[in-house]
């Protein structure tokens, strides 16, 4: 392609030279000096269009620029602004023109960032419906409706495979399947179909090797791929994996922490009255000494009462019987129930964590109301018992990740139909 | 990101396992000083550190 001489006419306006890279296929080229519009398709050139506005713009990617994309090299040969009026707001993107001698003509087009390679496609698609929006489906792609405007052409550099004018107007529609997106545009009996796919300013900064770095991004475009859009399934796959592995660790937890009762007693409290058990001179009193078995772990204490509208509470102490290293704790159990319903539980339990073996026996020192009736109750300690807590715990911070990638994509998402035409809540602006 | 929630869940479970394993609680128990052996003789000159309860009585 570095071979090929590009061809050169004199521009009918100012005489300048105007070089042609598109060969026979060019039919309109645009002077660099005076930015006429020039017919380039038969021997005699002609005026189509002379150039009547103040500002010229200059092209991002300068003209006569090679890059290489999906494997072949092309060259910009052209260039236009085109703007979409909508009311008293406007906005407007760029289009470069690529042209490979083999391969043909392929578009290239900026807005706000955002880059797309266009192929303009020879297939028609299918007209169909899809989430509650019209869509298209094509190489068994569903493309959803995102918007629709009329686009003018309002400044153009370059030269071009068709006779255009500054100020052409053309209906479009884009359809979108991100990353790739479905555009029509349609003038008087004719529709185009081209089909974009979207590219990062990077990508296109390193196929045509420019210097410097790619203007910076503002907002979500149309087709716009999300980075969570493949993290969100693979996260929540890595969830259900996780939670297999959880599952087994409750199972293993519960086979060996099977909670082997170490003590259980049935007693009654009544004020003023000594318990009618061993070891107490006062309401206070200690149970006969149990064994604690295994490695250093947990206990739990299981308080069941048969209280009936009234509390207790118990300061319990876990008092080692060699050591004297002792495990202070408190419960409250109460019961109060009437017509509208009941109040609290008639039981209660704590886990006393990291309890090493030995010999120990437990201090009670109940508390009531005074002139409470008495309250009969039992005690059972059991040891090395699975704390489901734990695996609660796990099973609820294990959805963080997952539940931050789907909120993370369902935003993205959410802006990206903002800007649509077919939004669900329109777009800030409209009116209607 | 997905490699970082493989690492974060299998921290997420070995500290699991850990705390299964160790017995650790929830509660609130107060792992207290070494008390001498005449308490076993004597429970009520035993002072709780949860002793001296006050509650609400008023009741439902």
């Amino acid at each position: 392609m570095a071979a090929v001489q590009a061809k050169s006419i004199a521009c009918p306006n100012c005489g300048g030279p105007v070089q042609l890279r598109g060969f026979a296929h060019t039919l309109s080229a645009v002077c660099p000096q005076c930015l006429s519009i020039l017919d380039a398709s038969s021997p005699e050139v002609q005026i189509l269009q002379t150039f009547q506005g103040k500002t010229q713009v200059k092209p991002t990617i300068p003209l006569g620029t090679r890059g290489k994309f999906a494997g072949a090299q092309y060259e910009v040969i052209g260039f236009q602004v085109r703007e979409v009026s909508t009311g008293d707001d406007s906005y407007s993107w760029d289009e470069y023109l690529l042209f490979n001698p083999f391969k043909g003509f392929r578009y290239l087009t900026e807005y706000n960032g955002h880059w797309n390679f266009v192929h303009v496609e020879t297939a028609l698609p299918v007209k169909t419906q899809a989430r509650g929006k019209p869509a298209m489906q094509y190489d068994s792609k569903l493309y959803l409706a995102f918007d629709y405007m009329t686009a003018s052409t309002v400044y153009v550099l370059g030269e071009f495979p068709w006779r255009l004018k500054r100020g052409d107007s053309v209906a479009c529609q884009d359809f979108v399947a991100p990353p790739f997106m479905l555009s029509s545009e349609a003038t008087e009996g004719d529709i185009t179909w081209s089909r974009a796919e979207y590219m990062t300013g990077e990508q296109i900064w390193q196929a045509f090797k420019l210097p410097g770095s790619p203007p910076p991004i503002y907002g979500i475009f149309a087709n716009q791929p999300s980075s969570y859009g493949s993290t969100v399934a693979s996260s929540w796959s890595t969830w259900v994996w996780l939670n297999v592995v959880l599952a087994a660790l409750v199972f293993l937890f519960m086979f060996i922490s099977p909670g082997r009762i170490a003590f259980s007693d049935h007693y009654v409290y009544s004020q003023g009255v000594k318990p009618d058990v061993a070891f107490s001179n006062t309401e206070a009193f200690v149970t006969p000494t149990f064994q604690l078995d295994g490695r250093k772990s947990n206990v739990e204490l299981s308080i069941h009462t048969d209280l009936d509208n009234n509390w207790v509470y118990f300061n319990f102490a876990l008092i080692n019987n060699q050591t004297g290293e002792s495990f202070d704790f408190g419960r409250e159990v109460s019961y109060y129930h009437d017509s509208d319903g009941s109040d609290g539980n008639r039981n209660n339990s704590v886990i006393i964590p990291s309890v090493p073996s030995g010999q120990y026996y437990l201090r009670v020192d109940p508390e009531m109301a005074r002139g409470s009736p008495f309250v009969a109750y039992d005690l059972q300690l059991r040891r090395n018992v699975p704390n489901y807590g734990f695996f609660g715990l796990a099973f609820v911070l294990l959805l963080i990740p997952p539940a931050f990638t789907t909120f993370r994509r369902g935003s993205f998402e959410a802006a990206r139909w903002r800007e649509s035409d077919y939004a669900p809540i329109p777009k800030s602006g409209d009116d209607d | 990101m997905n490699t970082l929630f493989v690492l974060y869940g299998v921290i997420l479970l070995g500290l699991t396992g850990v705390a299964e394993y160790s017995g650790w609680s929830f509660s609130s128990v107060n792992q207290q000083r070494v008390l001498p052996k005449s308490i076993r003789d004597n429970p009520g000159a035993y002072r709780s550190s949860y002793g001296g309860y006050s509650r609400y009585i008023g009741g439902k």
